[in-house]
C-alpha cells in the first residue's frame, strides 16, 4: 500500500512539474505503459492474500485512473499555454492603415440636380429631359420671346443654323412638355439640363451651365402656390429656418414674373459677405406662366393657369458649398471633386 | 437709368422721403435700385471769404490764409495753387466729415490750421463732371456768394442725389424721365404734375422743308424748321439736370435736344439749317462708303445701315450719330429738327458693328413708345421758344404715320385674385390703378382701365395682376401649395439606369466628372465611338468651342492630363452625357482608368488600372443591369486602332451590335493627349436602356455536392483562352443537363519552361447536378471528353 502511495506521489509531482507536451507524453508512456511502474505493482498482487487482492487491484486501477486524468488535465493546460504563446506571437499593429476602398462620388452638379429631382418627385413631379439642340421656335417663339429680341440674334446665342441652336434655357424643355401634354391637365414636371450662352468663361460666367425648370399647370394654380412650393424647396435645400421673398422682375414667358431670394443660410439673415450684407440671396427666377405661352401650346388660358420656375444648378451649388469659381465644375480637379464625398 | 432726386422733385413732392426710403420702395416695386449716388458729400461746410493769403514761411507751395466764415475768422493753411485773397470759397471746418476723412485742427509746418478750403473733387464730385481747372484747385464761388451760408453744396447745385436704377426689358419706358416720374408717383403714392407742353409745336408758317424715306426702316419722320435761334449758355436748372444724368452742358440748343431726349425717351437731331441744301432730307439705306460723323471718326457704312441724306449725300447715321458738316455751332442761326422712328434691330446691328453706343442708339435699340416723337417735338419747340429765342417757326412736316391705337382693358377683381391667390378688395385694386393714373372705372363686377401709350408692355389681365401685386406689395402674397388631383412622381427607365450607372461607377472608385459639350476641331476629329458627323456652330466663340461633341472620351482625357500634370497618380473618372451629330443624339457613358483603381501600398494590395480591370467593370455592370452574359462578347477591335492600342483593345458587342469600345490608349495618341498609362472605354447608354433585360427569378440551389477538377495545358500563345472555355462548356452536358457549372481561369503563364510561342493555362472546372450526386465515373466521362476536345480543337497539350 505504501508503494502505491509513494508511486502516486512521485507520478503526480512529475506530471505537475512537466512543462512540455513531449515530456508529458513520455510520462504517460512511462507510467501507463505495459512495462511501467503501475503495471509493475500488479506483479506484487501474487504476494497478497485473496482478501487483499481485490482491494489492491482496485487501488492500482484508481492510481492508473488518477494519473491518466492528471495527464489529461495537464495536457489541456499545456495546450492552452501553447496557444496563448502562439496567439501572442500573432499580435498585429492595429494602428497601420486599413485597406481603405477608394470610392468615387457624384459630381456636385449631379448631386444638386438629384437632390432637387428627388425633392420634387416626392411632391408628385415627373422628371423630363430634352435635347441640348432645340429649334428657335421652342427656345424663343413659344416662350413669348419676340423675333427681334437680342437673344435671338445669331451673335448672341450659339446657333447652328438660322433655325437650330444650343438651348439658352431649360424653358425650351418646358415648351415641348406643354405642347405634348395639351390639352391634358394637370402638368407637374421638373426639367433639368445643360444650357449654353455666348459668354466668355471666367469666375462667374460659363458658356455652359445647368438649370432646372419646374412647371405646374392646373385649373387654378396661383402665384401663391408658387411661393409655397419654392418655400418648401428652399427649406429642403438650405435648411428648415429659411424664408423666401419675391421681388418683381421680368421674363417674357411669365406674368407676373419674380426674382426669388432666400434668407441667407450663412448669417441667418443678419448680413454677411455671402449675401452682400442684405440678409438675402437671389436664387432663381419664376412666375405665373404667360397666357400667350399657354395659348401657343394649345391650352385655353381662361380655363387653366400655372407657374414655372428656373433654378441655376451651379448657383445653388456655389451658395450651398461656398464655391468661388464656376470653372471648377468643368475642370474636374480630383481634389475639388473629392470634396463632395460626404453623405449629407 | 440714372434718376435724380432734383429731377423727380420737379414733378412731385418727395421732400419727406430720404433717398434710401425711396430706393427701397422703388426696388420693391420691380425697378431695382442698383446704387445710390450722392453727387457730393461733406458735413460742417460753410461759405467763406479769403481775407488774407500769404506764402507759408516754411514751404514752397503752401499758403497761410485767414478766412471769414461769417461768425468767426479762421486761420487755414491751404495748398491749392489758385487760392487768392478776396475769393469766396467752400470751407470745411474742424470736425467736418469729407469722403477722404475727418478735418481736424492742427499745425502744419509750424502754422496753425483750423479747417480746409475745398475743391469739388475733395467733396466727392465725379471727376468726369469737372473741368481740368476745377480738378486742379479749390472751387472759387461767384463774388456774390453769401458768406456764412452753411450749405455751400446746395448753393452751387451740387447737392443732388441719384438713384441708379436697373430696368427690366419690359420697362424701358422708364428711360424717359416723364415716364419714370409717373412710375415713381405710383410707387411712392404721390400726385404727379408733368409740365404742360402738348400742342406746342402746332404753330408755324408754311414750309419748304421736304422729308421722306426710301426705306421701310423709317416708319415716321417729323421735321420742322426753326428759322431763327440764339445760341447761348444754358440756364442753371438745365445744366444741373444734365449733370445728374452724367452729361455735359454744351449750349442751350444742344442741351435742349438732350434734355428732351431724357424727358421723353425720344432721341432727336438738330441740323444747322444753312447746312441742309434745298431744305430736303431723305432717309435711305444701301450706302457702302466711308462717312465722317461729328466725332471726327470715319465709319464704313454698309448697305443695311439706315442713313440720313441731303441731296443724295449722307448727313448722319440714323439714330446713332449726326454728321460733322451740319452740326450745331456757336454761329448757327437756324435749325431743322429731326424726330423720327427707326427700326431698332437695324440700329442695334449698325451700332454694334461700328462699336458706337450713343445715348441715342441705346434708346432706339431698347424701343421707344409710339407717341414719343410727337411729345418730343412739342417739348423741344416749347423749350426753344423759352430758352433759345426761337422765331420764324415753320409748320411741322410729317412722313409716315404714328403707329398707335389707344388701348383700354376690362377685367374683374376676381380674375386678378384668382391668378395671384390673394383676396384683395376692389378698393385696393382700384387704388393701384388710380396711383398709376390709368383712369380706372368700376362697373358692376368688372372694371376698365386706360393704358397709357408708353406702357405697351401691358396687354391683358396677367399684366394687370402684376401691377396690382407689385404696387400693393409681395409681402401680402400668401404661401400655399397647388390643390389638384394626385400625380405620380417618378423617373423613367433611362433616368433610373443613369442613376444606377452613376452609383455603380462611383462605388467602384471612379469619380463622376462633367466636361464641356463644345470642343475644338482636333477633339472633334479624335472622337471615339462617334455618333456621326459633328455639328459645327454657325459662329463659334473660339476655336476651342467650335463643334458639338460626338463622343465623350476626348474631353475626359483633358481631365486626366490636367490631374496627372498636378501629380495626382491615380485618375479614374467617368462621365455620362448626351452626344450629338447631324444624324442623331444619343447618351453615352465613358470612363478612363490610370494608375491604380485600388491600392494600399504597405500591404501590397492593388487593383491596377489595366485592360482587365476595365473589362471587369463593364462585364459586371452589364450583368447587373440584367443583360444575359451570353449576349455580351469582347471581340477584336477593328473599329478604331488610331486611338486604341491595336492589340490591347476590344469592341464590346451586344449580340451583333457594337455597344462600346474598350482598351489601352494608343501610345501615339497618349503622347498627343499628354496622358500616361491610360485605359479608355466609351459605350452607348441608349442601347443599354433599350436592350432586353431579364427579370430577377429565383432557381433553387442544388442540394447535391459539387466537385472541382483542375487542369493545365499548353496552347499556342495567340490562341484566345475563351476558345478553350467555349470548348469546355460545349462538352458539359450529362443526360441533357449542363453539369459544368463554372469554368475559372486561375493561371496563365508564359516564360521559362514554356516554349516561346506557347502559353500555359490552368483552369478549374466545377461539376454539379440538380438531380443527383454525381458519380466519379460520370464526372470522369465528361472530364475526359473535355480534355480530348481541347487537345483536338485547340491543339493543346495536357501538362502533368
Amino acid at each position: 500500500m505504501e508503494q502505491i502511495e509513494n508511486l502516486a506521489k512521485q507520478a503526480l509531482q512529475q506530471i505537475q512539474e512537466c512543462t512540455q507536451m513531449k515530456e508529458l507524453n513520455d510520462l504517460r508512456v512511462y507510467y501507463l505503459g505495459k512495462k511501467g511502474p503501475v503495471q509493475e505493482l500488479m506483479k506484487n498482487m501474487k504476494n497478497l492474500s485473496p482478501e487483499e487482492r481485490p482491494i489492491f487491484g482496485q487501488q492500482v486501477n484508481q492510481l492508473k485512473g488518477q494519473i491518466a486524468e492528471t495527464i489529461e488535465q495537464k495536457k489541456e493546460e499545456l495546450a492552452m499555454k501553447e496557444m496563448e504563446e502562439k496567439i501572442e506571437k500573432e499580435k498585429i499593429d492595429i494602428t497601420l492603415p486599413g485597406r481603405k476602398p477608394v470610392v468615387g462620388n457624384m459630381h456636385p452638379l449631379n448631386l444638386i440636380t438629384q437632390e432637387l429631382e428627388d425633392l420634387f418627385i416626392g411632391l408628385g413631379y415627373q422628371v423630363i429631359e430634352g435635347n441640348d439642340i432645340v429649334s428657335d421656335e421652342y427656345c424663343f417663339e413659344r416662350a413669348n420671346i419676340p423675333k427681334d429680341h437680342p437673344a435671338r440674334d445669331m451673335q448672341d446665342s450659339l446657333y447652328i443654323d438660322p433655325n437650330w441652336l444650343l438651348r439658352t434655357h431649360t424653358t425650351a424643355i418646358q415648351m415641348k412638355v406643354l405642347e405634348e401634354s395639351a390639352p391634358n391637365l394637370p402638368i407637374k414636371v421638373v426639367c433639368p439640363g445643360k444650357v449654353y450662352r455666348r459668354d466668355d468663361d471666367d469666375a462667374t460666367h460659363s458658356h455652359q451651365f445647368m438649370q432646372m425648370e419646374g412647371l405646374v399647370i392646373g385649373e387654378h394654380v396661383t402665384l401663391s402656390d408658387l411661393k409655397g412650393t419654392l418655400e418648401f424647396m428652399a427649406k429642403k435645400l438650405f435648411g428648415q429656418d429659411r424664408q423666401i421673398r419675391f421681388r418683381p422682375s421680368f421674363f417674357p414667358f411669365t406674368e407676373p414674373s419674380v426674382e426669388v431670394d432666400v434668407s441667407c443660410h450663412i448669417c441667418n439673415g443678419k448680413g454677411c459677405p455671402t449675401c452682400k450684407n442684405t440678409g438675402w440671396i437671389e436664387i432663381l427666377g419664376a412666375g405665373e406662366v404667360h397666357p400667350n405661352v399657354l395659348k401657343m401650346a394649345g391650352y385655353d388660358p381662361d380655363k387653366c393657369s400655372g407657374f414655372a420656375f428656373g433654378v441655376g444648378i451651379e448657383r445653388v451649388a456655389m451658395l450651398k458649398y461656398g464655391i468661388d469659381d464656376i470653372r471648377h465644375f468643368y475642370t474636374d480637379d480630383l481634389r475639388f471633386l473629392d470634396t463632395f464625398k460626404r453623405y449629407e | 437709368m440714372r434718376t435724380s432726386r432734383k429731377w423727380l422733385s420737379q414733378y412731385m413732392d418727395i421732400s419727406d422721403l430720404s433717398i434710401e426710403e425711396m430706393a427701397q420702395k422703388i426696388t420693391d416695386a420691380g425697378l431695382e435700385v442698383e446704387g445710390i449716388e450722392h453727387q457730393s458729400q461733406g458735413t460742417n461746410l460753410v461759405i467763406g471769404e479769403v481775407l488774407e493769403c500769404v506764402d507759408h514761411p516754411d514751404s514752397d507751395h503752401l499758403h497761410c490764409t485767414r478766412v471769414n466764415v461769417g461768425n468767426e475768422i479762421l486761420d487755414i493753411v491751404c495748398g491749392a495753387p489758385n487760392v487768392q485773397a478776396g475769393q469766396k470759397v467752400i470751407v470745411a471746418k474742424a470736425g467736418a466729415k469729407l469722403p477722404g476723412g475727418e478735418i481736424k485742427k492742427g499745425v502744419i509746418r509750424g502754422q496753425e490750421s483750423n479747417g480746409m478750403i475745398c475743391s469739388l473733387l475733395e467733396l466727392g464730385v465725379d471727376p468726369h463732371l469737372l473741368t481740368e481747372e476745377q480738378k486742379a484747385g479749390i472751387e472759387v464761388l461767384p463774388e456774390d456768394a453769401p458768406v456764412g451760408n452753411t450749405d455751400p453744396l446746395a448753393y452751387l447745385g451740387w447737392d443732388d442725389e441719384i438713384l441708379d436704377i436697373g430696368l427690366t426689358p419690359n420697362r424701358n419706358d422708364c428711360l424717359a424721365s416723364f415716364n419714370m416720374a409717373m412710375e415713381a408717383g405710383a410707387i411712392l403714392n404721390r400726385k404727379v404734375q408733368l409740365p404742360s407742353y402738348k400742342g406746342a409745336s402746332d404753330c408755324g408758317t408754311p414750309t419748304h422743308l421736304q422729308v421722306s424715306s426710301k426705306t421701310e426702316k423709317c416708319p415716321l419722320f417729323l421735321g420742322k424748321v426753326i428759322g431763327s435761334i440764339t445760341i447761348k449758355e444754358s440756364p442753371k436748372w438745365m445744366k444741373e439736370l444734365l449733370r445728374a444724368s452724367g452729361m455735359h452742358s454744351i449750349n442751350n440748343v444742344v442741351d435742349i435736344s438732350n434734355i428732351v431726349m431724357l424727358e421723353t425717351g425720344q432721341p432727336m437731331h438738330f441740323y444747322d439749317k444753312d447746312a441742309i441744301k434745298n431744305q430736303e432730307i431723305t432717309v435711305q439705306d444701301g450706302f457702302e462708303e466711308g462717312y465722317t460723323a461729328l466725332d471726327g471718326v470715319t465709319y464704313a457704312l454698309k448697305p443695311e445701315d439706315i442713313v440720313i441724306t441731303n441731296s443724295g449725300k449722307p448727313i448722319g447715321i440714323a439714330g446713332i450719330m449726326g454728321g460733322d458738316d451740319s452740326k450745331i455751332l456757336d454761329t448757327t442761326k437756324g435749325l431743322i429738327i429731326e424726330c423720327a422712328i427707326f427700326d431698332h434691330v437695324s440700329i442695334r446691328n449698325t451700332a454694334r458693328r461700328l462699336n458706337l453706343a450713343t445715348e441715342s442708339s441705346i434708346r432706339y435699340q431698347k424701343g421707344i413708345e409710339p407717341l414719343a416723337a410727337q411729345k418730343a417735338l412739342d417739348r423741344a419747340v416749347q423749350l426753344l421758344i423759352e430758352y433759345a429765342d426761337a422765331k420764324d417757326i415753320e409748320e411741322t412736316v410729317q412722313y409716315g404715320k404714328t403707329p398707335y391705337e389707344p388701348q383700354t382693358l376690362t377685367c374683374t377683381v376676381d380674375a386678378i385674385n384668382g391668378r395671384l391667390g390673394t383676396d384683395f378688395t376692389s378698393e385696393e385694386v382700384m387704388d393701384v390703378f388710380k396711383r398709376l393714373q390709368w383712369d380706372p372705372k368700376m362697373e358692376k363686377d368688372h372694371f376698365q382701365v386706360f393704358i397709357p401709350s408708353y406702357r405697351n408692355d401691358v396687354e391683358g389681365m396677367a399684366d394687370l395682376s402684376e401691377e396690382v401685386i407689385r404696387l400693393i406689395g409681395y409681402d401680402r402674397l400668401p404661401s400655399t401649395l397647388p390643390q389638384m388631383e394626385m400625380t405620380e412622381g417618378k423617373l423613367n427607365e433611362k433616368q433610373r439606369l443613369m442613376r444606377y450607372l452613376r452609383a455603380y461607377f462611383t462605388g467602384q472608385g471612379l469619380q463622376d466628372a462633367m466636361t464641356y459639350t463644345l470642343v475644338s476641331t482636333k477633339k472633334k476629329e479624335d472622337a471615339i465611338l462617334s455618333v456621326g458627323d459633328a455639328i459645327e456652330l454657325a459662329s463659334p466663340m473660339s476655336e476651342e468651342r467650335r463643334f458639338i461633341r460626338t463622343s465623350i472620351l476626348p474631353s475626359l482625357l483633358d481631365v486626366v492630363s490636367y490631374n496627372q500634370a498636378r501629380h495626382i497618380p491615380d485618375v479614374n473618372v467617368f462621365e455620362l452625357s448626351d452626344v450629338a451629330s447631324k444624324q442623331e443624339t444619343k447618351t453615352h457613358g465613358a470612363f478612363i482608368l490610370s494608375g491604380k483603381l485600388q491600392e494600399t501600398r504597405w500591404a501590397g494590395y492593388e487593383l491596377p488600372a489595366d485592360f482587365y480591370t476595365a473589362k471587369g467593370l463593364m462585364e459586371e455592370i452589364l450583368e447587373h443591369v440584367g443583360i444575359n452574359s451570353k449576349r455580351i462578347s469582347f471581340t477584336e477591335n477593328t473599329m478604331d486602332t488610331t486611338h486604341f492600342h491595336p492589340y490591347r483593345s476590344a469592341q464590346i458587342k451586344l449580340g451583333n451590335e457594337t455597344l462600346g469600345i474598350i482598351g489601352e490608349i494608343h501610345p501615339k495618341y497618349a503622347q498627343e493627349c499628354d496622358c500616361k498609362g491610360v485605359i479608355l472605354c466609351e459605350f452607348d447608354v441608349d442601347m443599354l436602356t433599350e436592350a432586353k433585360k431579364s427579370k430577377i427569378k429565383y432557381t433553387p440551389v442544388s442540394k447535391y455536392p459539387s466537385v472541382q477538377r483542375d487542369l493545365a495545358f499548353v496552347i499556342d500563345r495567340s490562341m484566345p483562352v475563351q476558345n478553350v472555355v467555349d470548348v469546355i462548356q460545349k462538352h458539359g452536358k450529362l443526360d441533357k443537363e449542363m453539369i459544368i457549372r463554372n469554368v475559372e481561369v486561375f493561371d496563365v503563364y508564359q516564360g521559362e519552361h514554356v516554349k516561346e510561342n506557347e502559353k500555359s493555362v490552368a483552369l478549374s472546372i466545377v461539376f454539379q447536378s440538380d438531380q443527383k450526386t454525381l458519380k466519379e465515373e460520370e464526372i470522369n466521362t465528361i472530364y475526359n471528353a473535355v480534355i480530348e476536345s481541347i487537345q483536338k480543337e485547340c491543339n493543346a497539350s495536357l501538362r502533368s
